[in-house]
């Protein structure tokens, strides 16, 4: 076991702004910093209990077919967060819709059953999978609060601007998605370059 | 929406609801597969084929098989697992009868397994409770839109590789930024439906 | 071939697993979900219609008619007060807004007055047709006369339009033909 697969997903390895994975969800739920938690933690929670699994059936899936074998077990759990999700969030769960089923296409969790928990132990992968999915969560939630603050006035729904902010629209609609993360990821190059120096 | 007129499911499919630029399915290609005209429109080609089929398929598995047995918490797990299969198998039948639409698509297949905009098509004709003829067209266009973003983008991004970006924009953010103002131009195609 | 057929059985193994632990789930959160949905449709009921204290479902031929009828109303509740008198009807209609089928909820009394709109699951715009939410919208449609059409007006709207939301003209629209829709079906059931 070791705490550094933890650490690497949240920010070292951050699956948003180093490996850009998952990029839909990113983009398409984050018209709000509340959506970008939930969203992040549905996938998070998936990541951890797929990443668990697959550890655990690693030496029992044969290589040829662990491609679907992965697939199936990854939508089981997405199945499984969709209706607990339904039956005790319902209002998140409607504004999330589509996203929630489409959590078994995230690329991430796919990626981190083939390169990370096909060949580490339970525990490793657990922790992989909650750093992945916890550094999935933050970039999330930093993405939503951005386009919420701009384009709404507010942060968690509570109002920062003022009532006379004329909020930006465009940053709630599609364009304004790609908008903020090109120039979040811009940022985060930057600093990157920084430190290098 | 069951009575929607084809032309209308059409337009929507591909300007109004373009499924990169407004509704944000199948990202990971957009962006990953983007570098070139030549790659970007085989890439188009391969989504089109397979999301026709899948929308098809799919539609018969929801309406002859989950839904008479009750079974439609399977839902997710039965539409990837036939996405899958259909990606392997269209593989094999390229690979058989036609090696030179195979070189051409087959490095794409097996992308097309995890991009979303498939399982997402497949939902949303679920979810608009479309008759078999409707899925069919709005699968169709809806890849047709898909394949014209990515098109269209990949001639931009072209541009922008031999042009002078600020050192941090380099790369991914100036293509997001990029993609954001397409996503402007096609805003303006709101009031059309 | 061996191989074959073991890869075959542990594929076979993974999914039935699967399915099987889908069903439990499937099992164990039925009921909530069922709940959940009575409640936010309870709920809805309840805020158009606030003179009645109990619902019930029309009756199947007359609902099957009504949705026919006049699409795209889906469903429809009549409302009685604390002693059992007709005091008003509900419509559920789900008309197509920018995103997809938005899910408007009507109560109009027997007095021929609208008294209460409430949009319910829906795709819309956060910051744009989402804002139909908000009681400045909604509350347009408390006291609006069931005579005739509600019109929408992007501004300055007269006695039978609401306003619009400012660059959401098209949710405004969708929302406002599910009431309409509703008012044709109302207009129907009363008989005149």
């Amino acid at each position: 076991m070791n705490i550094k697969n933890l650490t690497n997903g949240l920010f070292k390895e951050n699956p948003i702004f180093v490996q850009l994975l998952g990029m839909c969800p990113t983009l398409a739920v984050t018209t709000s910093a509340m959506n970008g938690v939930g969203m992040g933690l549905a996938t998070t929670s998936v990541l951890v209990c797929s990443n668990m699994a697959i550890s655990l059936l690693r030496k029992v899936i044969p290589a040829k077919v662990r491609i679907p074998a992965f697939i199936v077990v990854i939508a089981t759990f997405v199945s499984i967060v969709g209706m607990v999700m339904e039956g005790f969030v319902p209002a998140l769960f409607n504004a999330l819709g589509l996203f929630i089923p489409l959590i078994v296409v995230n690329c991430i969790i796919l990626a981190r059953a083939e390169s990370f928990a096909s060949k580490n132990s339970i525990m490793d992968s657990m922790l992989d999978g909650l750093g992945m999915g916890l550094g999935f969560t933050i970039a999330l939630t930093i993405l939503g609060s951005v386009r919420e603050l701009f384009g709404n006035g507010s942060i968690f729904g509570v109002s920062i601007f003022g009532a006379a902010y004329k909020p930006a629209l465009i940053m709630i609609l599609p364009p304004g998605a790609f908008l903020a993360l090109g120039i979040l990821l811009a940022i985060y190059n930057q600093a990157q370059m920084k430190k290098a120096r | 929406m069951q009575n929607e007129s084809l032309f209308v499911i059409m337009v929507s499919a591909i300007l109004v609801n373009n499924f990169v630029l407004s509704r944000f399915l199948g990202i990971c290609p957009f962006l990953g597969v983007s570098k070139q005209v030549e790659t970007a429109f085989g890439m188009g080609m391969a989504v089109t084929f397979v999301m026709t089929l899948a929308g098809i398929l799919t539609y018969f598995v929801q309406y002859f098989i989950l839904v008479p047995l009750h079974y439609e918490f399977l839902q997710t797990v039965a539409f990837i697992l036939v996405i899958a299969s259909l990606v392997q198998f269209v593989e094999i039948v390229l690979q058989k009868m036609s090696p030179t639409l195979y070189q051409a698509l087959g490095v794409f297949l097996p992308l097309i397994t995890t991009n979303c905009a498939v399982l997402g098509l497949a939902l949303l004709n679920i979810q608009y409770k479309f008759g078999l003829l409707q899925t069919v067209v709005h699968s169709f266009f809806a890849a047709i839109g898909f394949s014209l973003a990515i098109v269209l983008f990949a001639g931009i991004r072209e541009k922008i590789e031999i042009s002078d970006v600020p050192l941090p924009f380099k790369g991914f953010p100036v293509a997001l930024i990029t993609a954001s103002l397409m996503s402007i131009a096609f805003l303006g195609f709101t009031g059309l439906v | 071939m061996k191989d074959i057929f073991k890869t075959g059985i542990i594929l076979f193994i993974i999914c039935a697993v699967a399915a099987f632990a889908l069903a439990m789930t499937n099992e164990g959160t039925k009921d909530q979900i069922a709940l959940q949905r009575q409640l936010a449709n309870d709920a809805a009921k309840a805020a158009v219609l606030p003179s009645a204290s109990s619902f019930e479902d029309l009756d199947e031929a007359q609902n099957a008619e009504v949705s026919e009828k006049f699409a795209p109303v889906a469903e429809g509740y009549i409302g009685y007060d604390a002693d059992h008198n007709i005091v008003g009807y509900v419509f559920k209609s789900l008309p197509t807004g920018f995103g997809g089928a938005v899910e408007v909820v009507t109560g109009i009394d027997v007095e021929g007055t609208v008294t209460g709109m409430r949009m319910g699951n829906h795709q819309e715009t956060p910051g744009l047709g989402a804002r139909a939410k908000e009681p400045l919208f909604y509350e347009q449609y408390n006291g609006m006369s069931a005579s005739d059409h509600i019109g929408v007006a992007k501004s300055n709207p007269t006695e039978t339009d609401i306003q619009a939301i400012t660059g959401a003209t098209i949710s405004s629209a969708a929302i406002t033909s599910g009431v309409n829709a509703s008012i044709d079906a109302y207009h129907f059931i009363m008989g005149n």
